[in-house]
């Protein structure tokens, strides 16, 4: 039995070291620029004191990450006496190993110049499991399995608010993930492929990002994929102001630690989405070339390509989040399901009616121009779809209560106020049925 | 007993018989009834792991098991997760053992090389299904249940009848796979249908099927991605009525459901007309 892992092996390791070690520093600074960005939003300093250690020097605040990430793990691991204990432990574990394991799909720049090592493929590719043909269903898989940490977090922590932290997030969770899947289909629908890396080379071949050819799509997917990372507006499973913190009330140190690491995964998870499946990769016009056969430079390039387009994307979810007012539950669900799942199908029909017919329209009207109709009429619908939500909006909500009798008439009005004063629990079905 | 010493066993039946019966005992002992004694759950147990022996060495010995470390691995979390399912107490845990024996299942069809079928396992069912599923039994109380359902109907029937089950299933899988498999159901290993892909590539109509489906994965691609074309191909080829009848029965539980709830909520209306 050969004991030596073989170079594959030894690449992925490597792989996976710098994937980890590079989003959970990532993760950190991110905080970070959170709060700068929230203070800048707020029009306030934010954290700018923390520098290096023992000294005086402040280095704009940059030590805070070490200093955050020091005093979480230090405090007191405290598990309260009513939980369950099992699943209380497993949950963080659940939720940060699926909020990871995700990225073993999730190409993270185009690929490397051969390096001429022999065991291993040429030329190397940016990605942890190269061999997955299904990436994109492993992101899906994973991303609904986190909802497991979710949900039983919230009912193991045996409290009311992490379980209705937990019941709120699993429902906001099952319901967007029809629209995340119906903003993907369109993507894999045009791509023909369910692999990330080969999504991102069609769109740098053709040079048309598919945020350009599905617009609608595009919409429909990054509002899902805010929700599915649980940010504002859609952050309901911990929204403060009711749930004091949701599903992690219960949690502290440690635990607490993993779950906030693995929100924060969630969010990079989905802006590598957008910015693999709809905004070109590691693709921009004229700079790094569309082919596999690359030198250093070119490699180097589209890996701080990508890694923009996807600091760029997060930036945009920060200021979302200072910009936007939460949802109430029955108008997040109401957008979900009226709203976003109708628009999704919209764009997959428009997108699978211009894939069928692409061969006709180039042989009826030439290549150019019938490309131009193929990304025309994606926007025409886009606009048609977005007019009718909008004119309709189903998701809008009457607060007027509903009475169901005159307000004037005073002997009725007596008389159930009689009723309710003999037996006070017994509320009247006209009360509860008034919204 | 000793899965090595075991392969030398002359009667794999005697084996298979002996770890049925273990099997039948130890699932009768350890379903949830009114009388549970913690000696009778710890005897189930020992018997449980006794037939599990059992059963893994009559596999071995009928060379239906293979020697795969992961395959061993994904396997044991699946039958013993399974197992755990219908012997725990709570629902909320059953239902949590339940994704993990699926979570088994899909590793098992992972290694098996279907890697759509294996994804696909774990985003139907751990993701949607058991995710509603644990969403309403934490809704539903667990431990405020009446005691005739936290009980098994017919432990015994059903322990037996299980047992025997897997027993018949051991014995006809192990000798399909000991026997040589006729040519149309032989599988290529992974590594034979890489070396075959590129030949096979002409002409056939499975061949188009995949490049209609698939038009921007050729050549760059492994055979497992024309493997989920393929699968497409099947589903809305060949049996593209059933996929259609199964949708249309799906869409009539759908307005059922509503129309129950809508039922519900008209009754409330009439309530008030009624209070009028």
């Amino acid at each position: 039995m050969n004991l030596l892992p073989s170079a594959a092996t030894l690449a992925a390791l490597v792989k996976i070291g710098l994937l980890v070690g590079g989003l959970m520093t990532a993760a950190a600074y991110l905080v970070l620029l959170e709060r700068w960005i929230a203070a800048w939003v707020q029009d306030r300093r934010g954290p700018n004191r923390v520098g290096i250690p023992l000294t005086k020097i402040r280095l704009f605040g940059l030590g805070q990450p070490l200093a955050d990430g020091l005093k979480i793990i230090l405090k007191e691991d405290f598990t309260p006496s009513h939980v369950d204990r099992v699943l209380y432990n497993a949950a963080p574990l659940v939720i940060l190993a699926a909020s990871l394991a995700i990225f073993a799909a999730i190409p993270f720049g185009s690929v490397l110049p051969p390096l001429g090592i022999p065991g291993l493929p040429d030329p190397v590719p940016f990605l942890v499991a190269p061999g997955l043909d299904v990436g994109v269903l492993w992101v899906f898989a994973l991303s609904s399995i986190a909802v497991y940490g979710v949900l039983l977090g919230g009912w193991a922590s045996n409290n009311k608010y992490g379980f209705l932290g937990g019941l709120r997030s699993s429902a906001q969770l099952v319901a967007y993930e029809i629209p995340l899947g119906l903003g993907l289909l369109g993507v894999v629908l045009a791509a023909g492929s369910l692999r990330l890396d080969t999504i991102m080379n069609a769109q740098a071949e053709s040079g048309v990002w598919y945020a350009f050819a599905q617009p609608l799509g595009f919409i429909v997917f990054m509002v899902a994929s805010f929700a599915e990372a649980a940010r504002l507006p859609f952050d309901l499973p911990e929204a403060e102001q009711e749930l004091v913190g949701g599903y992690h009330t219960e949690y502290s140190g440690i635990k607490l630690l993993l779950f906030l690491v693995a929100e924060f995964l969630h969010m990079i998870t989905a802006a590598f989405l957008i910015v693999i499946l709809f905004l070109g990769g590691w693709h921009l016009w004229g700079v790094t070339g569309s082919s596999q056969e690359i030198g250093w430079i070119q490699a180097l390039l589209r890996f701080g390509i990508l890694s923009g387009k996807i600091l760029g994307v997060i930036v945009f979810f920060m200021l979302v989040r200072w910009s936007w007012p939460r949802f109430r539950f029955d108008q997040l669900m109401n957008l979900a399901w009226k709203v976003m799942l109708p628009l999704g199908l919209v764009n997959l029909v428009t997108v699978a009616t211009v894939e069928e017919f692409r061969p006709q329209l180039v042989a009826a009207l030439g290549p150019g121009f019938a490309h131009a109709v193929a990304i025309a009429l994606p926007w025409i619908a886009c606009l048609a779809g977005w007019l009718v939500a909008g004119v309709f909006t189903p998701s809008g909500t009457d607060n007027t209560p509903i009475l169901t009798h005159d307000p004037l008439d005073i002997e009725r009005e007596l008389a159930e106020h009689e009723r309710l004063e003999r037996s006070p629990h017994d509320v009247s079905p006209t009360l509860a049925g008034s919204r | 007993m000793d899965p090595v010493a075991a392969t030398t066993l002359p009667i794999p039946g005697l084996l298979l018989a002996g770890s049925v019966a273990a099997l039948a005992a130890s699932l009768w002992l350890l379903l949830p009834k009114t009388s549970d004694t913690v000696n009778s759950r710890r005897l189930g147990f020992l018997l449980g792991a006794a037939a599990l022996i059992g059963f893994a060495a009559t596999g071995r010995s009928l060379g239906g098991v293979g020697e795969d470390a992961v395959f061993l691995t994904v396997a044991g979390i699946a039958v013993i997760s399974g197992l755990a399912t219908i012997v725990t107490r709570s629902p909320v845990y059953s239902a949590i053992w339940f994704a993990m024996a699926l979570a088994g299942v899909s590793g098992v069809l992972l290694v098996l090389g279907a890697q759509f079928l294996g994804v696909a396992t774990i985003v139907v069912y751990a993701g949607a299904i058991l995710v509603m599923f644990l969403f309403v039994l934490m809704l539903a109380q667990p431990s405020g249940m009446a005691p005739y359902d936290r009980v098994s109907n017919e432990p015994m029937l059903a322990a037996a009848a299980g047992a025997v089950l897997l027993g018949l299933l051991t014995l006809s899988i192990g000798r399909l796979s000991a026997a040589e498999p006729p040519a149309c159901c032989r599988l290529p290993s992974r590594a034979q249908a890489m070396a075959a892909a590129p030949t096979e590539g002409a002409g056939s109509e499975d061949d188009r099927s995949a490049t209609l489906l698939a038009p921007a994965t050729a050549g760059v691609e492994s055979v497992d991605a024309d493997e989920v074309a393929h699968l497409g191909a099947e589903l809305f080829g060949r049996h593209l009525f059933a996929v259609e009848v199964a949708g249309v029965l799906l869409l009539v539980a759908l307005v059922g459901s509503i129309a129950v709830v809508s039922r519900g909520e008209a009754t409330e209306t009439d309530h008030r007309r009624e209070s009028r």
